[in-house]
This record gives structure tokens, sequence and C-alpha cells, in this order.
């Protein structure tokens, strides 16, 4: 009886999450495109102009160029996919649906996962503009990864959990006395945080200037479609996972309130992503890369207090 | 029925025996490969047998003695108890896809016989059944050591018109005859004291006299015993492809042997050194002896040592161009991974808690799962490796591209591996990395370093990953080279269904274990259980998961969980919803070229070849070493590439 009401709870939240995630991101999206113009002195589209333009692309033709068409469509299907799976991984204003089916490491592991795809999908389509893309953004990603890696083991230690619903409750600060390794984190996510929602200055990897998009080039229709939208839904993905790792006050209100103040302050962090894109020209990977090194050096001196229960 | 003694007994004389008549019958390549093939199969059956046995059963309560010489302390005893028991299995399961592999694979070298080939691979085969399951660790140890390394160096150097083979298998051969002399003077260390202790035979190199005559050892000279272990340690790790052992002959052996020789020397061979350390480190030191016995700085020693290996193996490997020479780079990486599990497990066994001592299970559980998965991924990975070979005749990933196109199967099997070497969830490499994190980051409470070695394990799975976007992306994906066009124009690329029938066996091995890891926990739950020797049975006495079908695996603590089958579940939902959604707007597909930028046509130097990958993290760690190529350390001229 008992496990039957957890399985409703869990498929419920789930859905909950899913949807949630899938109607949002456009809406983030719009925010952040207006917010830019503004600060732009541009007028900017109108904030529902990424739902038209989803639903345009979902009508166009689909162009494929690769050579192995069947590996575009399964890397752009799991793409997507993947990004709703880690959905049901996060808790989003409620405990994380799926908190019994796995923990932070499997957490980790999915987040790469997502970034597996956008290269079998730019390697699938074989343009050389394409494959230079994804040299950038597998370079990243191994520079990146262990930031993410880190704040979460980071709350494991300090809370001997590994569970989902433990260590993403605020769990970096759970020390007694001043949390210093927590706030290196909060730091260290911060000044990378553009970089994990493939935003200006760290969109090296599509950088339209001179890849022309990298992996994405020769996507079209349908498939750009989905792509755009687990682009998208990172955003709302990562800034949700940050949240509740290193923002989590406030959470313990009850429903209305404490569920509405974690969306607010998602909406905050996605405004911030957009003020430092606007602002800022992008690096190149060489930079980027020196500059996610030192703050992997620093994320490990954390690491280290984190260690010793600082 | 067979004792299990029996039983590998028997295979290895069965391996003899075959070398021998695969020697008379290698005129016909095929007629040798079929025999070959049958003997193996044979000798796997029996080995499986008593695997079950052991695993069901029990072990055998003593070893069985077959050839005692009492007077040199020379004594053909086998013993097979879980320990050995899991790595038999390994090696059973590997041989009969590599062997079966080999009936159609060997048909491609025009200028090589046969006799040079499944004779020694068999030889290869019954040392690896011998040197797993004896007792002795002088006489016989050096028999089977020696009958894995002779014929292995043959191996090695088959095609012997490349000056480079015969270098790498002199390496190789070099390289052994060190091990083997170093784990033989730690053995006359540990002996050298040794009186009849047990019975009337004075078996003074027997594993039960060291062992029962090391608890004296270790309180009255404490430092001679130190340095035998290290000397195992030394000489293990060398057969293992440890830092900095590996690097010197392991890269370059794999590579020059035929592939499914390579898959079995990367698949199982190396692990024998596994075996040695597990065995040597923790099940030949008697519980009374545990208070001298520094296990925990041992452990750290072996841990960082591992460490240091996956992430120099790794990231060696990410510089690589050659087919076979980046897998053989990641052998030495995936073994740091085992090491690291290990050593885990020795730093935390000796403390008090419960929850830490069950951590200790954890690690090993993580340390033997991994010698599993390592010996099915990577040996599918090299039989990929050789079907890409056999239809392309280059190993050179500059040259490759485009083959998912002509040879498909064997680009999903590849895929496969890659995501399991990779760690992605699903896949067998993430559970056993999953163990090793959990007891390696929850165990830092004990063993501080731990929670440091974990993370640099974490960070060096994206450079794995890395590497094999690299390795799969530049030679299945990406676009057709003019190579694989010119090759395809003259006949068909995929290979035949004899050699693509074991890659997708191991592959579905990989997709099993990932979806079900409930069957390898409760097999190595069993194994622990059946080798209760010396410290392993402190180890034998914790059951540290919770596992099943639909529960997945959870420590008892329940601080950490995995269920992949949910995991399974919601991912095909989220598939097929993203697939719904796709399909919405009933866009029209079409086919075309991608687009050059104005460019007309593609030519080869204008491709992004595995040469150009990953250029910034290259420069960054130059001095790691590791060349791209095996000799000369030359970059390839701007003409070669294109």
């Amino acid at each position: 009886m008992n496990m039957d009401r957890s399985m409703i709870w869990m498929t419920v939240a789930g859905v909950l999450n899913v949807g949630l995630v899938l109607l949002v991101a456009p809406f983030f999206q719009g925010v952040l495109r207006k917010v830019t113009a503004r600060i732009q002195s541009r007028q900017g589209p109108p904030i529902p102009q990424p739902y038209f333009d989803l639903l345009k692309l979902l009508g166009k033709e689909d162009i494929e160029s690769g050579e192995s068409p069947v590996m575009q469509r399964f890397a752009v299907y799991l793409s997507l996919a993947t990004v709703l799976t880690v959905a049901c991984l996060l808790p989003m204003g409620f405990p994380a649906p799926m908190n019994g089916a796995g923990d932070v490491i499997l957490l980790i592991y999915l987040l790469t996962l997502c970034g597996i795809c956008t290269l079998l999908a730019g390697l699938a389509a074989g343009s050389t503009y394409s494959l230079v893309g994804i040299s950038r953004e597998m370079m990243s990603m191994i520079t990146l990864e262990p930031q993410f890696a880190i704040a979460i083991i980071v709350g494991a230690l300090h809370t001997h959990s590994f569970r989902l619903d433990t260590v993403l409750n605020g769990s970096v600060y759970a020390v007694d006395g001043f949390p210093f390794s927590g706030l290196i984190m909060l730091v260290v996510i911060l000044m990378s945080f553009q970089a994990f929602v493939q935003r200006v200055p760290f969109d090296i990897s599509e950088a339209e200037t001179e890849l022309m998009e990298g992996p994405l080039m020769e996507y079209s229709g349908p498939k750009l479609a989905l792509f755009k939208y687990a682009h998208m839904a990172k955003l709302v993905i990562y800034s949700t996972l940050f949240v509740a790792l290193f923002v989590p006050w406030g959470s313990e209100f009850a429903f209305p309130l404490g569920w509405l103040l974690f969306w607010a302050k998602v909406f905050v962090l996605v405004l911030l992503v957009t003020l430092v894109a606007a602002t800022h020209a992008r690096y190149r990977i060489d930079q980027a890369i020196r500059y996610f090194a030192g703050l992997v050096a620093v994320a490990l001196v954390a690491l280290v207090l984190a260690s010793y229960g600082h | 029925m067979m004792s299990p003694e029996q039983a590998v007994v028997v295979s290895i004389l069965i391996c003899l025996a075959g070398a021998v008549l695969t020697l008379l019958v290698s005129r016909s390549k095929t007629v040798a490969g079929w025999l070959a093939f049958l003997i193996t199969a044979a000798t796997a059956a029996l080995i499986f047998s008593a695997v079950a046995k052991v695993l069901m059963d029990g072990p055998s309560p003593h070893p069985a003695a077959f050839w005692v010489m009492p007077r040199f302390g020379f004594a053909l005893r086998i013993y097979v108890d879980g320990l050995t028991a899991w790595f038999l299995l390994l090696a059973a399961l590997i041989a009969v896809p590599a062997f079966f592999y080999s009936i159609a694979y060997m048909r491609h070298y025009e200028h090589y016989s046969v006799a040079r080939y499944y004779p020694y691979f068999l030889l290869f085969l019954a040392a690896m059944y011998g040197l797993l399951s004896t007792t002795d660790m002088m006489w016989f140890f050096f028999i089977f050591w020696q009958l894995m390394t002779l014929p292995g160096y043959a191996l090695i150097r088959f095609e012997s018109r490349k000056p480079e083979n015969i270098r790498a298998a002199n390496k190789y051969l070099i390289m052994m005859q060190i091990a083997c002399a170093a784990t033989m003077v730690g053995a006359e260390v540990l002996a050298v004291t040794g009186a009849a202790v047990r019975g009337t035979v004075n078996l003074m190199y027997d594993f039960d006299t060291v062992s029962a005559n090391l608890p004296l050892l270790l309180s009255t000279r404490p430092m001679a015993t130190a340095f035998a272990f290290a000397l195992f340690l030394v000489g293990f790790g060398i057969k293992m492809g440890m830092w900095p052992f590996g690097q010197v002959w392991l890269p370059d052996a794999h590579p020059a042997a035929p592939s499914p020789v390579s898959a079995m020397l990367s698949g199982v061979m190396i692990k024998t050194g596994v075996y040695g350390v597990m065995r040597y480190f923790l099940w030949l030191v008697p519980i009374s002896a545990q208070a001298d016995y520094p296990l925990a700085r041992w452990g750290m020693i072996i841990a960082v040592l591992g460490t240091i290996t996956l992430f120099t193996g790794t990231m060696q490997a990410l510089k690589q161009e050659q087919s076979k020479r980046l897998l053989a780079f990641h052998s030495i990486g995936q073994i740091g991974y085992i090491l690291l599990g290990t050593g885990a497990c020795m730093a935390l066994l000796p403390s008090a808690s419960p929850v830490t001592s069950a951590l200790a299970t954890i690690a090993l559980f993580g340390a033997l799962f991994h010698v599993l998965n390592h010996g099915l991924f990577k040996g599918l990975l090299f039989l990929n490796a050789g079907s890409m070979l056999h239809a392309t005749g280059t190993q050179d990933l500059n040259k490759l591209g485009g083959l998912m196109k002509f040879m498909p199967l064997t680009a999903i099997t590849a895929l496969v591996a890659s995501f399991s070497i990779s760690g992605v969830p699903l896949f067998n490499g993430f559970v056993s990395k999953w163990s090793i994190y959990v007891a390696a980051i929850q165990g830092s409470g004990s063993a501080r370093y731990l929670a440091v070695c974990a993370l640099v394990a974490i960070l060096t799975s994206a450079l794995t990953l890395a590497s094999f976007i690299k390795f799969f992306g530049v030679s299945f994906l990406s676009r057709t080279s003019t190579l694989v066009r010119t090759k395809a124009e003259t006949g068909r690329l995929e290979v035949p269904w004899m050699m693509q029938l074991p890659q997708v066996v191991l592959a579905l091995f990989c997709v099993l274990l990932g979806v079900v890891p409930a069957i390898a926990f409760s097999l190595m739950q069993r194994v622990l259980q059946a080798s209760r020797g010396g410290l392993g049975t402190l180890l034998a006495n914790v059951a540290p998961m919770k596992t099943g079908l639909l529960t997945g695996a959870s420590p008892l603590n329940s601080a950490a969980l995995l269920v992949p089958i949910a995991l399974t579940a919601v991912l095909g939902l989220m598939f097929l919803l993203a697939y719904g959604i796709s399909k919405l707007g009933r866009a029209p597909r079409r086919a075309a070229v991608p687009w050059l930028c104005g460019y007309v046509r593609e030519a080869d130097c204008h491709r992004y070849s595995a040469h150009n990958f990953y250029g910034e993290i290259k420069r960054y760690f130059g001095w790691l070493g590791g060349a791209p190529h095996p000799h000369a350390g030359k970059k390839p001229a701007l003409k070669e590439l294109t």
C-alpha cells in the first residue's frame, strides 16, 4: 500500500517536473532575449517568441546531411530525453521524483550524458565545423565536470550521504561552524555557471560567428527544434540544480510559498545569466580552459577542506 | 563429477594437448581455428562448471595436490576458491569469443602461418588457468608465469616482418622476466625462515605455509616482510601495467599482437597481476597477523598508485592516433580504477566501525566488478579495432572515417563498448565505477586522501569519454575518408558473421550487467563467501549491499543507491516523448550533403581528423609523455595525413 502511494507520488511529481521544464524553458529563453535586447538598446522579440520558433521549426523540412542519419536521430532524441530524465532527478520545489532510483553520482554522469548527445550529433553530421565545435565542447566538459562533481561531493561529505534529497538541499553548508568549502564552491560554480548553461562568454563550441553553431550547424527542422529545446531546458535544469545545492533558504515554507520562492530564485539566476551574457565577449578555448583549470584548482582546495569537515 | 581443482587441471591438460593438435593441422587455417575454438569451448565448459560448483557449494576443504616433491618444496597444488573462480570465469568468458573471432580473423594474414598462432594461444590460456589457481609461490608460479610469458612473446611478434613488433615483444619479454624475478625474490624472503608447520610435507613456498609463518615474520622482521610485499607490488604492477611500469611495455605490446590476442592480453592477462595483488596482500595475510601488518598503509600506497595510473594512462591515451595503441593506454587507465578500488578496500578494512568495513567490501566489489567489466568492454573494443583493421588495413585513426555506413553492426557494438568504458549510466562500466566512488568518497571519513582520489577518478572518466568520443567519432562517424571510400569500392567492408557474433555477445553482456547489476553483485557476494582465507575472511563476513532486479543496488546504510531498471524505464519514456514531439509538425525529411561554406568538393586534407582533436589539452599535458607513435616519436608529416 505504502509502495503504491509512493509510486503514484513519484509519477505525479515526475510528470510535474517534466511538464514544468518543458513549459518554462522557452519562457526563460524569451525573457533572456528580451532583457539582452534591452541592455543592448534594442527592442527585442516579444517574450513568447521562443514558443513560436519551436513550433515553426517542428514543421520545417528536416535535412539530414550526415552519413549515418540513424545516429543523428538517436542523438537528437536522446539529447532531450536525458535532459528531461535529469529533471526527474532534481527537486523543483518538491522532493526529487526519482529520489528512490538513483543518487548524486548518477546525476553527475547523467549531466555528462546530456553533453555526449550533442557530441554524437555533431560527429554524425560530420561537417568540419561541427567537429571543431565538438572538440571544443569536449575540452570544456573535461574541465567543467569536476567542478560540479566537487560541489556535489562536498555536500555528500558534509551529510555522509549520496541521496538526492539530502544532498540537493543546501548540503554544501551543512557543517558545524563556518562553511568554508561550501562558500568557495558557491563562488566557483557562479564563476563558471555561464559555461554550464552554454551562454556567452563560454558558448565557445557553438560560436556563431566562427563555427556557425558548431555541432548544430547541419541540423534543421524538428531536429533543430529538439536541440534548441534541450538547450533551453538545460538553463532551467542547471539553475534549479544550483538553487537546490547552494540557495536552499526558504524551501522549508509550506507548499505554495516555498514552491513560488524556489522558482523566484531560479528566475533571478536566469536574469543574472542574461546580464553576464549580454555584457561580455566570448573567450577563446585556450583562455577558457586556463580559466576553468584555475577554478578546478580552487575547488580542489574546497574538497580537501570538506574532507577535514570545514 | 570432477572437483573444481580436477576440472582446472584437466582444462590445462586439454589446452596442452590442443596446442599439439592444432600444430599438426595448422596447414589449414580453418580447421586449426575450429579445433582451437572447440578446445577452448571445452575447457570453458569445464571452468564454468567448476566456478558454478565453487560459488554454489563452496570451495573444497583443502587444495588438491597433484604432484609433490617435498625435497625442493616443489608441489603442484591447485586450489579454486571464490577469488580464483572469479578470475577463471573472466578468463573463460573472454577466451571463447576471442578464439571464435580468430577463426575468421586469422584468414587475412596471408603471409603468416597459424602454426605460430593457435598452439601458442592455447598454451597462453593454459598458463592463465594455472597461474590463477596454483598455490605454489615459487616453482609452479615460475612455470606458469613463463608458460604465459613465452607464448605471449611469440604471439606479440606474430607479425614478425614488422621490426616494431619484434621490439615490442622484446620489451614485453624483458619486463615480464623482471616481474617474475621480483615476485620470486619476494616469495623467497617470506619463505626463508619457513619451517614445516602443517603436516609432514615441507612445502615452504605454499600459500598455507607462508601464511602460517607470516605472523611471526611480521612481528620479528617487519622490514624484510615489507620489502617482500613491495617486490610483489612491483612484480604484479609490471604485469598489470601499473604506473610507471605499464607505460614501458604495455602500449607497444598490445597493438603489435593480432587483435584477438590483444583482447586476451588486455582483457585477461593483465588481470593476473590484479589477482596477484589481491591474493598476496589480502588473502595471504592471516587475521592473527593483523596487528603487525600495515594494511592501511599498503592500501594508501596502492590507492595513490592507482590514482596516478588511471590519470596518466588515460591522459596519454587522449594523445593517441592509432586505434589499438589508444586502447592499450586505456588498459593502463582502467587498471588504475581497479587498483584504486583494491587500495580503498585495504585502507578501509582495518576500521573498527561496521559501516566502514562494509565500505571496504563495496570497494572490493567495485574492483572485482571492474575486472570483469574491463575484460568485457576492452575485449570487445580490441575485437572492434580488429574488425576495423580487417576492413581497412590500417590502425591509423587519421585515415578512417564514416565506417558506420559500411559496417553498422561493428559500429553499434563499438558504441556500446565506448559507452561502457566511459561510464555512461545503464552500461556495466558505470556500475563498477559507481561502487568505487561510493566506497572511496564515503570512506574518506577514515582515509581522507580517498576523496581526492575519487575526484581524480571522476575527472579521468571525462577524459576517457573524450578519448572514446574521438575513437568512435573519427572512425565510425565523421565523413568517409578517401581510404575508406577506396576500400568500399573494391568490396564489402562489414566483417563476416563469425567475427560479428563474438562482438555482439560481448556487447550484450555489457548492457546486461549495466541494466541488471544485481547478477554481478550477488555473484561477487558468493565469491567472497567462498574465499575464506586470511583477511579475506573479514570481507566474507560482511554483506554490504542490498541488491535485486527491482531494487537495484544500495549499500546497507542506504546512503547511496542505483536502480538501473527504473532509470531505463524513465529514459525510455522520455525518449518516446522526445520522439513524439519531433513528429508533431509532420516535417518532411530529405538527405543532402553538408554545407562546406562555398567549397565545391571535400578533400581529405580538409577533414578534421584524430590528430586535430583536443589540441589545447594535449598541449597543456605535453610533459606527461605518451607519444602517439610507438618508436620514432615523430609527428606524421602532413603528406601522410592527407
